[in-house]
């Protein structure tokens, strides 16, 4: 039987699958929404006591009111930039990062290049 | 934010030096007792691991093992300090704390990840982790040069980003690419290191014109240097020679790292 931090991980797992962001969006984000992307990629996963503490310990000029923060947190959280696990006090925020995609080449060229890397194995593979 | 400091180092081009001046400027910082980590996030062409004396048969777990859930960052870390290698500059290292984390040179396993792509909520997670799991004091991450999705996101998370060009017309209008991405991100620490400068130009100059271009400010100016080349990535350069000028030049960059904010 899956225990509480097994359910919690395949929540987010099955969060993840449905969007993200790209790191070439996070170019476009506005200044408050990049703070909180900035702070969430460097964290991995917040809570959300934690993300007040953390905002209303930064320098004036780029300190969130609660009110921003909220606003900001609810539209990152729509977008699924932001997994959100629990609700109000009890939330906690992780980043989601799209995956990149692979390559769009036809897969019989990665066959025939996988075929042809086979026939060559390094010094130390099985 | 966890205590240690994302060091990312970029170039628009290639043959900028980028993994040689990486590979000497960890190593330099290590030299002054911190504990540091290199990442080769330059998945596509990994070349760095060569500079710390690693080729395929001494080479462990890859950083591409960690991206297909097959190793732990713990499992990845090769420390330089317990393994120089036996370069005679790399000996200088025995006893610092010094881990290099690599991408796989095995062509089978680039392509995989060409062919899948890379899940960046892991490849982000293996980066913060390596901070913690090593407590390190600085974290090099050597990227793959020009604008990909890597190397933005290594740019996003970066505390210091330096950018290597070459006093060269082609550099020159790509680093300006980068430097407006690197603003558009916030990264609180830019800096620029001129590389390759032939010795007959003046480097005050180089240095005062960049510096104006692109309103940020230039670490060092690095010579052209014949001797760097002869040495063909076998050893760490500035280690192996520490009265060469190249080397004089790099060390001038250790300061701006250790004192960003």
């Amino acid at each position: 039987m899956p225990g509480v931090f097994d359910r919690l991980d395949k929540e987010i797992k099955d969060k993840q699958k449905e969007g993200g962001i790209s790191p070439l969006d996070l170019a476009e984000l506005s200044p408050a929404f990049r703070k909180i992307m900035r702070l969430m990629l460097r964290e991995l996963q917040m809570s959300y006591p934690r993300l007040c503490e953390v905002v209303e310990a930064m320098p004036e000029k780029d300190r969130l009111t609660r009110a921003e923060l909220d606003s900001a947190l609810s539209s990152l959280t729509e977008q699924f930039w932001l997994i959100r696990i629990g609700e109000n006090e009890k939330a906690i925020y992780k980043v989601n990062l799209k995956r990149k995609a692979g390559s769009t080449l036809a897969s019989g060229i990665w066959s025939s290049l996988d075929a042809k890397l086979k026939g060559k194995p390094a010094k130390n593979e099985e | 934010m966890s205590e240690g400091k994302i060091v990312s180092i970029h170039s628009f081009r290639g043959g900028t030096g980028k993994s040689n001046v990486t590979a000497n400027l960890a190593a330099q910082v290590a030299m002054t007792g911190k504990r540091v980590g290199v990442v080769d996030t330059d998945i596509q062409s990994p070349g760095i691991h060569v500079l710390f004396g690693l080729d395929d048969a001494k080479m462990g777990k890859t950083m591409n093992d960690f991206l297909h859930g097959k190793a732990t960052i713990r499992e990845i870390g090769f420390s330089i300090g317990e393994n120089t290698g036996g370069g005679e500059g790399r000996s200088k290292l025995a006893g610092k704390n010094l881990f290099l984390f690599p991408s796989s040179i095995r062509g089978r396993e680039i392509s995989q990840i060409l062919r899948e792509g890379i899940d960046f909520n892991l490849l982000n997670e293996g980066m913060q982790t390596t901070i913690s799991e090593f407590d390190l004091d600085y974290l090099f991450i050597d990227t793959h040069p020009g604008l990909n999705e890597e190397t933005l996101l290594s740019i996003a998370t970066s505390d210091v980003l330096i950018i290597i060009l070459r006093p060269d017309n082609q550099d020159l209008q790509g680093t300006s690419v980068t430097v407006d991405v690197a603003r558009s991100l916030d990264v609180p620490n830019l800096f620029l290191l001129v590389n390759k400068a032939l010795p007959k130009y003046d480097f005050a100059e180089i240095k005062t014109t960049i510096e104006a271009q692109f309103q940020a400010p230039v670490t060092s100016v690095l010579p052209l240097s014949f001797d760097l080349a002869e040495n063909a990535s076998i050893d760490l350069f500035s280690l192996r020679y520490p009265d060469h000028e190249w080397s004089k030049a790099l060390r001038n960059v250790v300061d701006f790292v250790l004192n960003a904010k």
